[in-house]
Protein backbone atom coordinates (compact mmCIF):
# COMPACT_ATOMS: atom_id res chain seq x y z
CA UNK A 1 0.00 0.00 0.00
CA UNK A 2 2.68 2.55 1.37
CA UNK A 3 5.05 3.42 -1.54
CA UNK A 4 7.59 1.07 -1.44
CA UNK A 5 11.54 2.72 -0.20
CA UNK A 6 14.02 0.14 -1.13
CA UNK A 7 14.37 -1.95 -3.86
CA UNK A 8 15.73 -5.08 -2.26
CA UNK A 9 15.62 -6.79 1.13
CA UNK A 10 18.11 -8.51 2.19
CA UNK A 11 18.09 -10.53 5.54
CA UNK A 12 21.68 -11.02 7.55
CA UNK A 13 22.20 -12.88 11.02
CA UNK A 14 24.78 -12.47 12.93
CA UNK A 15 25.84 -15.42 15.19
CA UNK A 16 29.08 -16.59 17.52
CA UNK A 17 29.65 -17.32 21.17
CA UNK A 18 28.26 -14.90 23.86
CA UNK A 19 29.84 -11.62 24.71
CA UNK A 20 32.01 -11.70 21.67
CA UNK A 21 30.26 -8.15 20.76
CA UNK A 22 27.45 -9.20 17.69
CA UNK A 23 25.09 -6.56 19.14
CA UNK A 24 27.55 -3.94 19.56
CA UNK A 25 28.94 -4.18 15.70
CA UNK A 26 24.66 -4.05 14.97
CA UNK A 27 24.69 -0.91 16.94
CA UNK A 28 27.36 0.56 15.47
CA UNK A 29 26.13 -0.21 12.16
CA UNK A 30 22.63 0.27 12.50
CA UNK A 31 23.14 3.42 15.11
CA UNK A 32 26.50 4.27 14.75
CA UNK A 33 26.71 4.35 18.69
CA UNK A 34 28.69 1.81 21.20
CA UNK A 35 27.72 0.87 24.52
CA UNK A 36 30.14 -0.42 26.97
CA UNK A 37 27.94 -1.82 29.71
CA UNK A 38 26.79 -5.87 28.48
CA UNK A 39 23.78 -6.62 27.98
CA UNK A 40 22.92 -10.44 27.00
CA UNK A 41 20.37 -10.98 24.17
CA UNK A 42 17.28 -12.40 25.14
CA UNK A 43 16.83 -14.90 22.09
CA UNK A 44 16.69 -13.02 18.93
CA UNK A 45 16.42 -9.24 18.01
CA UNK A 46 16.67 -7.67 14.30
CA UNK A 47 17.64 -3.90 13.35
CA UNK A 48 16.63 -2.05 9.98
CA UNK A 49 19.31 -0.33 8.07
CA UNK A 50 18.94 0.78 4.46
CA UNK A 51 21.57 1.03 2.33
CA UNK A 52 22.20 2.13 -0.98
CA UNK A 53 24.56 -0.01 -3.79
CA UNK A 54 25.30 0.66 -7.05
CA UNK A 55 21.82 2.55 -7.52
CA UNK A 56 19.96 0.33 -5.61
CA UNK A 57 18.43 0.68 -2.17
CA UNK A 58 18.79 -2.21 -0.25
CA UNK A 59 17.18 -2.42 3.21
CA UNK A 60 18.84 -5.03 5.40
CA UNK A 61 17.13 -6.68 8.17
CA UNK A 62 19.80 -7.87 10.93
CA UNK A 63 19.06 -10.28 12.86
CA UNK A 64 20.84 -10.42 16.08
CA UNK A 65 21.32 -13.94 17.97
CA UNK A 66 21.77 -14.64 21.49
CA UNK A 67 25.14 -16.59 21.86
CA UNK A 68 24.28 -18.43 24.98
CA UNK A 69 23.41 -21.75 24.25
CA UNK A 70 19.87 -21.96 26.22
CA UNK A 71 18.64 -20.20 23.10
CA UNK A 72 20.12 -22.32 20.50
CA UNK A 73 16.36 -23.98 19.88
CA UNK A 74 15.45 -20.27 19.41
CA UNK A 75 18.39 -18.75 17.37
CA UNK A 76 18.85 -22.17 14.84
CA UNK A 77 15.24 -21.41 13.71
CA UNK A 78 16.33 -18.11 12.12
CA UNK A 79 19.27 -19.40 10.13
CA UNK A 80 16.88 -20.49 7.00
CA UNK A 81 15.74 -17.32 6.21
CA UNK A 82 19.44 -15.85 6.32
CA UNK A 83 21.00 -14.66 2.90
CA UNK A 84 24.06 -13.38 4.54
CA UNK A 85 25.46 -15.25 8.13
CA UNK A 86 28.68 -13.44 10.21
CA UNK A 87 29.96 -15.33 12.45
CA UNK A 88 31.73 -13.20 15.21
CA UNK A 89 34.17 -14.10 17.22
CA UNK A 90 36.71 -11.85 20.19
CA UNK A 91 40.29 -11.66 19.34
CA UNK A 92 40.69 -11.51 23.17
CA UNK A 93 38.62 -14.74 23.65
CA UNK A 94 40.30 -17.82 22.39
CA UNK A 95 37.66 -20.26 23.16
CA UNK A 96 35.28 -17.32 21.44
CA UNK A 97 37.74 -18.44 18.43
CA UNK A 98 38.02 -22.32 18.69
CA UNK A 99 33.98 -22.23 18.67
CA UNK A 100 33.79 -20.79 15.11
CA UNK A 101 34.11 -24.25 13.45
CA UNK A 102 31.14 -25.01 15.55
CA UNK A 103 29.55 -22.01 13.88
CA UNK A 104 30.48 -23.53 10.85
CA UNK A 105 28.97 -26.33 11.23
CA UNK A 106 25.69 -24.92 12.46
CA UNK A 107 25.21 -22.78 9.44
CA UNK A 108 25.80 -26.14 7.33
CA UNK A 109 22.85 -27.72 9.62
CA UNK A 110 20.66 -25.05 9.96
CA UNK A 111 21.19 -22.48 6.93
CA UNK A 112 20.58 -22.73 3.18
CA UNK A 113 23.34 -24.04 0.78
CA UNK A 114 24.34 -20.83 -0.90
CA UNK A 115 24.11 -18.42 1.97
CA UNK A 116 26.80 -16.13 1.98
CA UNK A 117 28.99 -16.13 5.25
CA UNK A 118 31.63 -13.81 6.36
CA UNK A 119 34.06 -14.06 9.48
CA UNK A 120 34.60 -11.07 12.06
CA UNK A 121 37.25 -10.87 14.66
CA UNK A 122 35.68 -8.49 16.70
CA UNK A 123 37.62 -6.29 19.79
CA UNK A 124 40.63 -5.59 17.58
CA UNK A 125 40.93 -1.93 19.40
CA UNK A 126 42.14 -3.72 22.45
CA UNK A 127 45.83 -4.99 21.14
CA UNK A 128 46.74 -5.27 24.22
CA UNK A 129 44.81 -8.17 25.18
CA UNK A 130 44.51 -10.08 21.76
CA UNK A 131 44.97 -13.96 21.98
CA UNK A 132 44.28 -14.57 18.58
CA UNK A 133 46.61 -13.45 15.77
CA UNK A 134 44.96 -11.73 13.05
CA UNK A 135 46.80 -14.30 10.72
CA UNK A 136 44.70 -17.30 12.30
CA UNK A 137 41.77 -15.30 11.26
CA UNK A 138 42.54 -15.04 8.21
CA UNK A 139 43.33 -18.90 7.58
CA UNK A 140 40.22 -20.34 8.99
CA UNK A 141 38.33 -17.88 6.60
CA UNK A 142 41.02 -18.99 3.44
CA UNK A 143 40.37 -22.50 4.31
CA UNK A 144 36.49 -22.12 4.36
CA UNK A 145 36.30 -19.48 1.36
CA UNK A 146 34.73 -17.14 3.20
CA UNK A 147 35.88 -13.15 4.10
CA UNK A 148 37.38 -11.68 7.05
CA UNK A 149 37.68 -8.54 8.45
CA UNK A 150 38.93 -7.69 12.41
CA UNK A 151 36.28 -4.94 13.05
CA UNK A 152 36.35 -2.73 16.47
CA UNK A 153 32.71 -1.91 17.07
CA UNK A 154 34.28 0.80 19.90
CA UNK A 155 36.49 2.32 17.90
CA UNK A 156 34.37 1.86 14.39
CA UNK A 157 36.90 -0.20 12.61
CA UNK A 158 35.32 -1.58 9.51
CA UNK A 159 31.97 -2.31 10.92
CA UNK A 160 30.70 -0.58 7.44
CA UNK A 161 32.84 -1.80 5.52
CA UNK A 162 31.85 -5.54 6.41
CA UNK A 163 28.56 -4.98 6.77
CA UNK A 164 28.34 -3.23 3.15
CA UNK A 165 31.21 -6.14 1.68
CA UNK A 166 28.02 -8.93 2.57
CA UNK A 167 25.37 -6.66 1.42
CA UNK A 168 27.76 -6.40 -2.09
CA UNK A 169 28.70 -10.25 -2.49
CA UNK A 170 24.89 -10.88 -2.01
CA UNK A 171 23.53 -7.73 -4.70
CA UNK A 172 26.02 -9.83 -6.79
CA UNK A 173 24.59 -12.76 -6.93
CA UNK A 174 20.63 -11.55 -6.48
CA UNK A 175 19.06 -11.89 -10.38
CA UNK A 176 18.78 -8.63 -11.58
CA UNK A 177 15.14 -8.60 -11.97
CA UNK A 178 12.66 -6.36 -9.85
CA UNK A 179 11.65 -7.87 -6.62
CA UNK A 180 7.89 -8.63 -5.51
CA UNK A 181 6.62 -5.70 -3.33
CA UNK A 182 7.31 -7.40 0.42
CA UNK A 183 7.26 -5.50 3.34
CA UNK A 184 9.74 -6.72 6.32
CA UNK A 185 9.25 -10.69 6.90
CA UNK A 186 9.70 -11.26 10.43
CA UNK A 187 8.43 -14.51 10.65
CA UNK A 188 10.87 -17.23 11.91
CA UNK A 189 12.74 -19.81 9.52
CA UNK A 190 11.05 -20.29 6.24
CA UNK A 191 10.52 -16.59 5.80
CA UNK A 192 10.58 -16.34 1.78
CA UNK A 193 12.27 -13.20 0.24
CA UNK A 194 11.78 -12.35 -3.53
CA UNK A 195 15.51 -13.29 -4.01
CA UNK A 196 15.08 -16.75 -2.49
CA UNK A 197 12.25 -17.45 -4.14
CA UNK A 198 13.17 -16.96 -7.50
CA UNK A 199 16.71 -18.61 -6.84
CA UNK A 200 15.10 -21.89 -5.78
CA UNK A 201 11.94 -21.84 -8.58
CA UNK B 1 28.42 -63.61 78.71
CA UNK B 2 31.54 -64.83 80.60
CA UNK B 3 34.71 -65.06 77.68
CA UNK B 4 37.04 -67.09 80.10
CA UNK B 5 34.82 -70.22 79.98
CA UNK B 6 35.62 -72.39 77.74
CA UNK B 7 32.98 -73.01 75.07
CA UNK B 8 29.75 -74.74 76.52
CA UNK B 9 27.28 -77.24 75.06
CA UNK B 10 23.84 -78.76 75.83
CA UNK B 11 25.45 -82.19 76.41
CA UNK B 12 28.33 -81.46 79.12
CA UNK B 13 25.90 -79.24 80.94
CA UNK B 14 23.33 -81.77 81.13
CA UNK B 15 25.35 -84.40 82.53
CA UNK B 16 27.10 -82.63 84.82
CA UNK B 17 30.67 -83.28 83.79
CA UNK B 18 32.58 -79.98 83.73
CA UNK B 19 30.64 -77.41 85.27
CA UNK B 20 31.76 -76.01 89.20
CA UNK B 21 29.68 -72.81 90.07
CA UNK B 22 31.03 -70.54 92.88
CA UNK B 23 28.62 -69.69 95.54
CA UNK B 24 27.92 -66.30 93.94
CA UNK B 25 26.50 -67.11 90.39
CA UNK B 26 23.68 -69.47 91.05
CA UNK B 27 22.34 -71.10 87.47
CA UNK B 28 19.25 -71.19 88.42
CA UNK B 29 18.72 -67.80 88.24
CA UNK B 30 18.26 -68.23 84.57
CA UNK B 31 15.06 -69.66 85.23
CA UNK B 32 13.37 -66.68 86.46
CA UNK B 33 14.56 -64.34 83.53
CA UNK B 34 12.11 -62.92 80.49
CA UNK B 35 12.01 -65.46 77.48
CA UNK B 36 13.39 -62.67 74.88
CA UNK B 37 16.40 -61.95 77.68
CA UNK B 38 17.50 -65.51 77.49
CA UNK B 39 20.97 -65.63 76.12
CA UNK B 40 22.75 -68.58 74.94
CA UNK B 41 24.78 -69.50 78.52
CA UNK B 42 21.28 -68.83 80.35
CA UNK B 43 20.41 -72.08 78.44
CA UNK B 44 23.79 -73.93 79.25
CA UNK B 45 23.41 -72.92 83.35
CA UNK B 46 19.36 -74.39 82.40
CA UNK B 47 20.89 -77.82 80.91
CA UNK B 48 23.09 -77.60 84.08
CA UNK B 49 20.37 -77.85 86.40
CA UNK B 50 17.94 -79.91 84.71
CA UNK B 51 21.23 -81.99 84.70
CA UNK B 52 21.37 -82.13 88.37
CA UNK B 53 17.82 -82.85 89.02
CA UNK B 54 18.22 -85.90 86.64
CA UNK B 55 20.83 -87.20 88.41
CA UNK B 56 19.04 -86.43 91.54
CA UNK B 57 16.13 -89.02 90.42
CA UNK B 58 19.01 -91.64 88.95
CA UNK B 59 20.58 -91.49 92.13
CA UNK B 60 17.21 -93.05 93.92
CA UNK B 61 17.64 -95.62 91.35
CA UNK B 62 15.23 -94.79 88.01
CA UNK B 63 15.97 -94.97 84.72
CA UNK B 64 16.03 -91.67 83.01
CA UNK B 65 18.48 -92.28 79.80
CA UNK B 66 15.48 -92.08 77.46
CA UNK B 67 14.36 -88.76 79.15
CA UNK B 68 17.46 -87.81 79.20
CA UNK B 69 18.17 -88.12 75.16
CA UNK B 70 14.74 -85.79 74.68
CA UNK B 71 15.49 -83.23 77.36
CA UNK B 72 18.63 -83.19 75.35
CA UNK B 73 16.95 -82.41 72.24
CA UNK B 74 14.90 -80.06 73.66
CA UNK B 75 17.39 -77.58 74.78
CA UNK B 76 19.28 -77.56 71.70
CA UNK B 77 16.29 -77.13 70.15
CA UNK B 78 15.86 -74.04 72.45
CA UNK B 79 19.74 -73.03 72.51
CA UNK B 80 19.59 -72.88 68.55
CA UNK B 81 16.38 -70.75 69.04
CA UNK B 82 17.88 -68.39 71.34
CA UNK B 83 20.83 -68.08 69.50
CA UNK B 84 18.68 -67.27 66.07
CA UNK B 85 17.15 -64.79 67.98
CA UNK B 86 19.83 -62.92 69.45
CA UNK B 87 21.91 -62.78 66.25
CA UNK B 88 18.79 -61.87 64.09
CA UNK B 89 18.44 -58.79 67.14
CA UNK B 90 21.53 -57.77 66.70
CA UNK B 91 21.64 -57.49 62.95
CA UNK B 92 18.45 -55.43 63.18
CA UNK B 93 19.51 -52.99 65.64
CA UNK B 94 23.05 -52.19 63.40
CA UNK B 95 20.39 -51.80 60.33
CA UNK B 96 18.46 -49.57 62.43
CA UNK B 97 21.69 -47.39 63.78
CA UNK B 98 22.64 -47.83 59.70
CA UNK B 99 19.44 -46.17 58.50
CA UNK B 100 19.39 -43.53 60.92
CA UNK B 101 22.14 -42.20 60.52
CA UNK B 102 21.62 -42.30 56.46
CA UNK B 103 18.68 -40.30 57.31
CA UNK B 104 20.77 -37.63 59.91
CA UNK B 105 22.87 -37.21 56.83
CA UNK B 106 20.60 -36.53 54.44
CA UNK B 107 18.43 -34.31 56.37
CA UNK B 108 21.37 -31.82 57.20
CA UNK B 109 22.31 -31.62 53.55
CA UNK B 110 18.93 -30.79 52.28
CA UNK B 111 18.70 -28.28 55.00
CA UNK B 112 22.44 -26.78 54.28
CA UNK B 113 21.25 -26.32 50.66
CA UNK B 114 23.46 -28.35 48.92
CA UNK B 115 20.13 -30.64 47.60
CA UNK B 116 21.46 -33.30 45.05
CA UNK B 117 19.50 -33.28 41.45
CA UNK B 118 20.09 -36.37 38.84
CA UNK B 119 22.73 -35.91 35.89
CA UNK B 120 20.47 -33.26 34.09
CA UNK B 121 18.34 -31.73 36.59
CA UNK B 122 17.79 -28.67 38.16
CA UNK B 123 16.80 -27.97 41.62
CA UNK B 124 14.33 -24.77 41.31
CA UNK B 125 13.86 -23.12 44.46
CA UNK B 126 10.11 -22.27 44.54
CA UNK B 127 10.53 -19.05 46.77
CA UNK B 128 13.10 -17.22 44.32
CA UNK B 129 10.98 -14.80 42.46
CA UNK B 130 13.39 -14.78 39.49
CA UNK B 131 13.17 -18.38 39.00
CA UNK B 132 12.80 -20.05 35.51
CA UNK B 133 9.02 -20.10 35.26
CA UNK B 134 8.58 -20.12 31.33
CA UNK B 135 8.66 -22.58 28.34
CA UNK B 136 11.08 -21.89 25.37
CA UNK B 137 8.23 -22.06 23.00
CA UNK B 138 5.97 -19.63 25.59
CA UNK B 139 9.83 -17.18 25.06
CA UNK B 140 9.51 -17.66 21.01
CA UNK B 141 6.36 -16.75 20.99
CA UNK B 142 6.94 -13.78 22.54
CA UNK B 143 9.83 -12.98 20.94
CA UNK B 144 8.45 -13.58 17.45
CA UNK B 145 5.52 -10.72 18.80
CA UNK B 146 7.97 -8.45 19.72
CA UNK B 147 9.76 -8.71 16.55
CA UNK B 148 6.44 -8.97 14.80
CA UNK B 149 5.09 -5.17 16.29
CA UNK B 150 8.90 -3.33 15.79
CA UNK B 151 8.72 -4.40 12.43
CA UNK B 152 5.31 -3.07 12.20
CA UNK B 153 6.09 0.16 13.84
CA UNK B 154 8.98 0.43 11.65
CA UNK B 155 6.23 0.58 8.73
CA UNK B 156 4.48 3.07 10.25
CA UNK B 157 7.33 5.05 11.54
CA UNK B 158 8.25 5.11 7.51
CA UNK B 159 4.86 5.78 5.96
CA UNK B 160 4.48 8.73 9.00
CA UNK B 161 8.00 10.35 7.62
CA UNK B 162 6.64 10.50 3.72
CA UNK B 163 3.68 11.59 5.08
CA UNK B 164 5.37 14.13 7.08
CA UNK B 165 7.61 15.20 4.20
CA UNK B 166 4.85 15.11 1.72
CA UNK B 167 5.84 12.73 -0.76
CA UNK B 168 2.31 11.09 -0.33
CA UNK B 169 -0.68 13.04 -1.98
CA UNK B 170 -2.81 11.87 0.70
CA UNK B 171 -1.26 14.49 3.72
CA UNK B 172 -4.15 16.86 4.18
CA UNK B 173 -4.53 19.70 6.73
CA UNK B 174 -5.86 17.72 9.72
CA UNK B 175 -2.70 15.53 9.65
CA UNK B 176 -0.25 18.87 9.84
CA UNK B 177 -2.87 19.57 13.07
CA UNK B 178 -1.57 16.31 14.40
CA UNK B 179 1.59 17.07 14.02
CA UNK B 180 1.65 20.15 15.55
CA UNK B 181 0.37 19.75 19.12
CA UNK B 182 3.29 17.43 19.10
CA UNK B 183 7.11 18.75 20.69
CA UNK B 184 9.11 18.06 18.00
CA UNK B 185 6.64 19.48 14.62
CA UNK B 186 8.05 22.69 14.29
CA UNK B 187 8.54 22.45 10.64
CA UNK B 188 5.09 23.91 10.12
CA UNK B 189 4.00 27.08 9.23
CA UNK B 190 2.36 29.07 12.04
CA UNK B 191 -1.09 29.68 10.42
CA UNK B 192 -2.29 25.97 10.58
CA UNK B 193 -2.54 26.13 14.60
CA UNK B 194 -5.90 27.73 14.35
CA UNK B 195 -7.25 24.74 11.86
CA UNK B 196 -8.25 22.77 14.73
CA UNK B 197 -11.54 21.05 13.27
CA UNK B 198 -10.40 18.42 10.88
CA UNK B 199 -8.83 15.25 12.70
CA UNK B 200 -10.65 12.73 11.55
CA UNK B 201 -8.67 11.61 9.14
CA UNK B 202 -7.35 7.65 9.21
CA UNK B 203 -4.23 9.40 10.00
CA UNK B 204 -5.09 11.32 12.74
CA UNK B 205 -7.03 8.35 14.02
CA UNK B 206 -4.16 6.67 13.94
CA UNK B 207 -1.71 8.80 15.69
CA UNK B 208 -4.42 10.88 17.95
CA UNK B 209 -2.72 9.48 21.25
CA UNK B 210 0.33 11.64 20.52
CA UNK B 211 -1.94 14.63 20.86
CA UNK B 212 -2.22 16.61 24.07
Amino acid sequence: MAKKTYDLLFKLLLIGDSGVGKTCVLFRFSDDAFNTTFISTIGIDFKIKTVELQGKKIKLQIWDTAGQERFHTITTSYYRGAMGIMLVYDITNAKSFENISKWLRNIDEHANEDVERMLLGNKCDMEDKRVVPKAKGEQIAREHGIRFFETSAKANINIEKAFLTLAEDILRKTPVKEPNSENVDISSGSGVTGWKSKCCS
Amino acid sequence: VEPKRKKRNICQELCGSVMEFGEESSPALAFEKEAFELTVEDVYDISYVIGRDLLKISNTGEEVSDLQFRIVRVLEMFETLVNKYNLSLEELKMERDNLKSELDRIIKESSSGQQTAGPNQLVIDLTDPNRPRFTMQELKEVLQERNQLKAQLMVAQEELQLYKSGILPQAEPAMVEVDLKTPAAKEHKPETINDTKEEKTTIGKLFSFRRK
